[in-house]
């Protein structure tokens, strides 16, 4: 049995993406081809998830050339875990958008971004090599680039720039980063370096530390972390709202997992009786508490700027900034406390999974408020249950599971974040979680008071009736929200196996994959 | 002698930074484009500086010690990457100059407050 299959989501979407491109001037065709693709995605991701469960770990080495050398695609739990979730929201938010977006948008450029933003993730969830995860982010950015200027509003083009300069500053410390890490490891392979890191000495890897460091604050950047939000909620309230469902559903999650990967399963690798300057211990143990700094005040001023937002997506724009703070912050204490490596890799991967849900679900609800009011002025809404109960249902059952209400996904995340900040000890962590819950009820009621109760407003009195179809994909993100909830044994199972990578077993089973094997 | 020029280029590199971070922050956005520009051409150069310099050229039987061809490979994707982003940032940089009448960022974000 071959391991081509691990190649097979990249390429599903690049030829999708490619052909949308030349079917461009018959729309009908074009907007089913689009479709036929992303579900061809989803089966080719199942396939594979289907491949690596419970806890396999498959290697394709591009063109033959052995690991080291070429580069290695790598599926194993934690990338099965990351393209599970984008499979399920990829479709959901295509066919939305098909009914979303005016057709002359969809036929010069949308399709072919929406599924050049599949081929950026889907590679930087693959690959094995650090470089190659660059190119990948790029492919991520540049789909993503075209999809925030995607208006080419007043608003958008100076969203879009705004974004595009911070992430080309971002590329280029990226690329200092890795060629650093080139320089000092001799090696590119994510599996060979970890390698390299455990048996060097502590002086040889010094300077992995500080490069390591750098390449986290680029992470942090994709991911939207505190200090480096600010591009965030401009280009969500500037993109059309599938497109923001896609970034915060999935783009953000790119820099969480390379947050995981090449921070759980390289650096951590580092020999344990590293010592630098003030910190003796694990080179890994500097994660713990820079981690947390970011995940800290993410979640802080995430929470705290979402209170008094003037708009829909503004608001939750902002609860991005701070639930991406509840997903690091198991990792932070998991880099501090080395027995927690999996239970803390599992809790952010849950975490994630439920932001990936209900994240989105809120976005195409506010597309359709949008599109059915002209407006998402909290101020000028108000009464939007009475007018469409389905809808504010839906939005219900997503912001319950932002709060962490059971038997929602969002209650697990929230479950297991509290369970690793406890088990870890962490008091502060712990506390910073309990605050950032409580901005998280109160903002999210804030936005159901003022936009879904009340008084029925002219606006929404006078408002056209939600799109059948749109409406069907946002239950449908609702069903996956109750159905991750109320199944949840499964969805723990590949969570853990994920997480059981940062762990010194699993790395040695991920590094014997990769560099043991070849092509099969 | 390598070693000389690996001292220039180290001084080559800290000008370049400075230089490119000094422009990133201005308010003049066509200057924020030629410091992002700087910036990653610095960051080539100093990729190039990791391979070595000394040697001779990559290729099999040329004989002596060569340079590592890997980060050659490396800047080689990064210079293709780095030209279409800064074609796209130019492009945005003119269009956000027709929706807002100026590249001044004060006055930008001025006028969207």
């Amino acid at each position: 049995m071959t391991t081509t299959l691990v190649v097979a989501p990249v390429l599903v979407a690049l030829v999708t993406s490619i052909t949308c491109i030349f079917v461009r001037f018959n729309p009908r065709v074009q907007r089913a081809c689009s479709i036929v693709g992303v579900v061809g995605y989803s089966a080719a991701v199942f396939a594979l998830l289907a491949r690596v469960w419970p806890a396999d770990t498959l290697a394709y080495q591009v063109g033959n050339w052995p690991a080291p050398y070429g580069i290695t695609l790598v599926a194993d739990p934690l990338s099965g875990f990351m393209l599970a979730l984008t499979a399920v929201v990829a479709p959901l938010t295509l066919v939305y958008s098909v009914r979303h977006l005016k057709p002359p948008g969809q036929r010069v450029s949308y399709h072919t971004l929406f599924h050049f933003l599949l081929v950026g993730a889907t590679g930087a969830f693959l690959t094995g090599d650090l470089f190659n995860l660059f190119v990948w982010f790029e492919v991520t950015l540049i789909a993503s680039y075209g999809l925030v200027a995607f208006y080419s509003d007043s608003d958008g083009t100076l969203a879009a720039t705004r974004y595009v300069v911070l992430n080309l500053v971002g590329s280029s410390l990226m690329l200092l980063a890795v060629g650093g890490l080139y320089g000092v490891t001799g090696t590119l392979n994510m599996a060979d370096m970890a390698r390299w890191l455990a048996a060097a000495s502590p002086a040889e890897a010094t300077p992995v530390l500080g490069l390591s460091l750098l390449l986290l604050a680029v992470f942090g950047l994709k991911a939207g972390l505190v200090p480096f939000q600010w591009w965030v909620p401009s280009a969500y309230a500037a993109a059309p709202a599938p497109a923001a469902a896609m970034l915060a559903g999935v783009a953000k999650k790119v820099g969480v997992y390379a947050i995981i990967r090449v921070g759980f399963v390289v650096f951590a690798a580092a020999d344990p009786t590293f010592t630098f300057g003030g910190l003796a211990g694990d080179l890994f143990a500097a994660y713990g508490p820079v981690l947390f700094a970011l995940a800290g005040a993410s979640i802080l001023v995430g929470g705290l700027a979402a209170l008094d937002r003037p708009t829909f997506e503004e608001t939750l724009a902002y609860s991005s900034i701070g639930q991406v703070g509840f997903i690091v912050l198991p990792l932070a204490v998991a880099a501090a406390v080395p027995t927690l490596r999996t239970a803390g890799v599992a809790a952010a991967l849950v975490y994630a999974l439920n932001h990936a849900l209900a994240k989105p679900l809120l976005f195409l609800v506010g597309g359709i408020v949008e599109d059915a009011t002209g407006t998402t002025e909290l101020d000028v809404l108000g009464g939007l249950a009475g007018r469409s109960p389905t809808l504010a249902g839906v939005f219900l059952v997503g912001a319950l599971s932002l709060v962490g209400i059971p038997p929602l996904a969002g209650f697990f995340g929230k479950l297991l974040v509290f369970r690793t900040a406890a088990l870890g000890d962490a008091a502060v962590a712990l506390g910073v979680a309990v605050l950032g819950a409580v901005l998280t009820i109160a903002y999210v009621s804030r936005t159901w008071n003022r936009a879904f109760w009340g008084e029925r407003t002219d606006v929404v009195a006078s408002m056209t009736a939600p799109d059948p179809v749109r409406l069907a994909v946002v239950v449908a993100f609702a069903g996956c929200i109750v159905a991750v909830g109320v199944g949840f044994a499964p969805v723990y199972g590949l969570a853990e196996a994920a997480g059981h990578v940062a762990t010194g077993a699993g790395r040695d089973a991920y590094i014997r994959a990769v560099l043991g094997g070849g092509v099969a | 002698m390598t070693g000389d020029a690996e001292v220039v280029l180290a001084l080559a590199l800290g000008v370049l930074f400075a230089a490119g971070t000094f422009l990133v922050l201005r308010r003049d956005l066509v200057r924020v484009v030629f410091g992002v520009l700087v910036l990653s051409q610095a960051t080539n150069v100093y990729l190039i500086t990791m391979g070595g310099i000394g040697g001779v050229a990559p290729i099999l039987g040329h004989g002596g010690e060569t340079t590592d061809p890997l980060v050659q490979a490396l800047v080689l994707t990064a210079v293709v990457i780095g030209f279409a982003t800064t074609a796209l940032l130019l492009v945005l940089v003119y269009r956000t100059y027709q929706e807002h009448g100026s590249i001044d960022l004060d006055d930008i974000q001025g006028a969207v407050r």
